[in-house]
């Protein structure tokens, strides 16, 4: 989209424009989103590992590129910057509209930087997205793999964790046996590719169980922990809940370890076909939470899932 | 191609190799020179041309055997040998490699063979005991009812083969990996599921999804009735095999196609050992309620599929939910572990070796506050 010749009045003219456009799901153009990473990378390089954020603020889990789904959040949630933010994660791959998901909450990062967070999902890797969609759909939106590199460019700058409050820690996937205190996550050096393993995997890969004590994810990355874990690792670091994403649940939300962890995945019927309701987790000036779920939003024109029959299947 | 009308075998050309097949090369990659040789009638023709025909198809047969040729099981598995049930007349016919840890007891996919774990094995049998039978009807394997390839019966045989080559013991039985294929992925999941393998450590299964699978056995008849119904030469088998991307790695092809046929005579010819389109009635009680069966096994599950698109509902839900590992294969074709037999025994090691399988104490190394040890 052009910038109007006209600006002097709103020195944030172009960059409203583009979220406008993005707003109606178009796509910015490369040049466009080459500019907008450029500085999106200057706000997130400034920002801690454990990103301190105040209330009232809004909690939310995956959104996978289900872009019309992410409308319909901010219909529920409220506009930014009427309504603040903290995104956990897993922005692109699986849903259709990657591209128009990851450079909308991009470019409200940049107009509004203290009014959105936009954390790191284990998605949000160059090798991942190679496999679940966005790489394709990068392709297949630009003719090339210009605005995959971009993006995956700046997925290193996202930080790792939040912290609402000094009370509610959030992040996309779960502790880690390598870190019991947030002091070591601010040690991290997180600019870099989604690690196979260690501390920085942990975080965006691992999952709350049933059983207590540390477990090997049965995802083949990351850890699953118990709610021993999870006591002791809120006691130590004087916090009242880890706010999460990364697993579907039902409800759209779900809490585990008599409250100390919360699942939250905002992905409405995940992938066209898993039937899920979404929530959010508003935060409000007191620390008291609401969560909202919401389904799908109503669409049309969106491309058919019915798959291609294989050849060969006995 | 089995309808050809083939000239007698020429002079001077070898003996493994027949004019047929020759020929049919010549008719994919030398158009020019088909027609002479395809269509030549021995009767009318002079020696000399008799002769400049032989020639052409000698050396369109070594063209065809240096690529198409098949390779045996030997270069890949150990050995080779025949499992008799005890109490039946059932026998097994079993390849395996590698002479140490966990055993991975690989189910082929419906019409192939064990050998079709030949490649993967190769690279496995370093820290894995590979064992891959035959499946009933299928391969070198011969049963009292070899149409019998209900999901009940194959299960059973599956059980049967580990605990006549382990012992019944659990104390004797050595930590086991069931892995399978399309119908043998099935199968593994369902036997993985009669909990009858107490020392099941792991459940692998390659490219068959319940959703998925259900939806296609509506065109399978048509798919299987496109097949050629014989070959001239096991070359044709392999060359078919390859063209067609039924397996896209040249190598695992030339290994594991001869495995499927069995040879004619009058005339020569290769047909397929298997009787798929027979075994119909089954596949429904192959794949239906898999995904359930699948998510409800209580040990480490990996998923590898040749392309997300793959995915059903259930297993959707359990993948996001973090229940079981999945690896995608975007370039492979639908027998992953024959088309890219390097990356998948990597995939199936490491997973194993995550896991801990086969291995005594778990390594608490990794864990430097909380609990002291790791459950699996």
């Amino acid at each position: 989209m052009s910038v109007p010749a006209i600006v002097a009045a709103n020195p944030h003219a172009g960059l409203d424009g583009q979220i406008s456009q993005l707003h109606e799901c178009k796509p910015l153009a490369e040049n466009e989103v080459r500019a907008l990473c450029e500085k999106a990378r200057e706000i997130l390089i400034e920002e801690s590992n454990v990103q301190p954020v105040k209330c009232p603020v809004t909690i939310c889990g995956d959104v996978h590129g289900q872009f019309h789904d992410l409308a319909e959040l901010f219909r529920i949630g409220g506009k930014t910057p009427d309504t603040n933010y903290c995104f956990l994660g897993d922005y692109v791959d699986r849903g259709y509209y990657s591209v128009e998901t990851v450079t909308l909450l991009v470019a409200l990062k940049v107009r509004y930087p203290d009014r959105i967070t936009i954390l790191r999902g284990n998605h949000e890797s160059r090798q991942i997205t190679q496999v679940y969609g966005f790489y394709d759909e990068c392709l297949r939106k630009y003719g090339n793999a210009n605005v995959w590199k971009i993006f995956t460019d700046l997925f290193d700058y996202f930080p790792l964790t939040a912290l609402v409050e000094n009370q509610i820690f959030c992040l996309h996937g779960g502790l880690s046996p390598s870190i019991d205190s947030l002091d070591h996550i601010r040690d991290l050096d997180r600019v870099q590719e989604v690690p196979h393993e260690g501390p920085m995997c942990d975080l965006l890969w691992s999952d709350p169980d049933d059983r207590c004590g540390w477990g090997i994810s049965p995802r083949g990355a990351g850890y699953t922990f118990g709610q021993d874990i999870s006591e002791q690792f809120n006691h130590n670091n004087s916090l009242k809940l880890v706010a999460r994403a990364h697993q579907l649940v039902m409800e759209g939300y779900n809490w585990c370890h008599d409250h100390k962890v919360v699942t939250i995945f905002s992905a409405p019927n995940y992938c066209y076909r898993c039937g899920n309701m979404a929530a959010i987790l508003e935060v409000d000036d007191n620390m008291g939470h609401t969560f909202i779920q919401f389904e799908p939003a109503p669409r049309r024109g969106e491309p058919d899932v019915t798959r291609r029959t294989p050849d060969y299947f006995l | 191609m089995s309808g050809l009308s083939r000239p007698p075998k020429p002079r001077g050309a070898p003996g493994k190799s027949n004019m047929g097949e020759a020929s049919h090369t010549s008719t994919q990659e030398l158009g020019h020179i088909e027609e002479d040789t395809i269509t030549g009638d021995e009767s009318s023709a002079s020696p000399e041309a008799a002769e400049s025909r032989a020639t052409v198809a000698e050396a369109l047969t070594k063209q065809a055997d240096s690529r198409y040729g098949p390779l045996p099981w030997s270069n890949y598995f150990d050995e080779e040998r025949d499992v008799e049930i005890a109490g039946t007349t059932d026998m097994f016919h079993v390849y395996s490699a590698g002479k140490e840890g966990p055993v991975l007891l690989c189910l082929h996919g419906g019409g192939y063979t064990g050998v079709s774990f030949a490649t993967a094995a190769a690279h496995m049998k370093a820290t894995c005991r590979v064992i891959a039978p035959d499946l009933r009807g299928h391969g070198r394997t011969r049963t009292s009812d070899d149409a019998d390839l209900s999901a009940e019966t194959l299960c059973e045989d599956t059980v049967r083969i580990f605990t006549t080559m382990f012992g019944d013991k659990k104390e004797d039985q050595p930590p086991v990996v069931l892995i399978g294929h399309s119908m043998g992925g099935a199968i593994a999941a369902r036997t993985a599921a009669l909990r009858k393998l107490p020392t099941l450590a792991a459940l692998v299964v390659i490219d068959v999804v319940e959703g998925t699978a259900m939806s296609s056995l509506a065109f399978m008849q048509g798919v299987l009735a496109q097949r050629p119904s014989s070959f001239p030469s096991l070359d044709e088998a392999i060359r078919w095999a390859h063209r067609t991307s039924a397996v896209r790695n040249e190598e695992s092809a030339r290994v594991s196609v001869p495995s499927q046929m069995v040879r004619k005579e009058n005339p020569e010819r290769y047909e397929w050992r298997a009787q798929l389109k027979e075994s119909e009635p089954h596949w429904a009680g192959w794949y239906q309620g898999l995904s359930d069966v699948f998510l409800a096994v209580p040990v480490p599950k990996l998923l590898l599929l040749a392309g997300t698109d793959r995915m059903d509902k259930p297993l959707t839900i359990g993948q996001m939910q973090g229940k079981f590992q999945m690896t995608i294969f975007k370039t492979a074709g639908h027998a992953i572990h024959e088309d890219e037999p390097e990356q998948f025994s990597e995939t199936v090691l490491g997973f194993v070796s995550r896991h801990r399988i086969g291995q005594g104490a778990l390594e608490i190394s990794a864990l430097k506050w909380g609990s002291k040890t790791l459950h699996r």
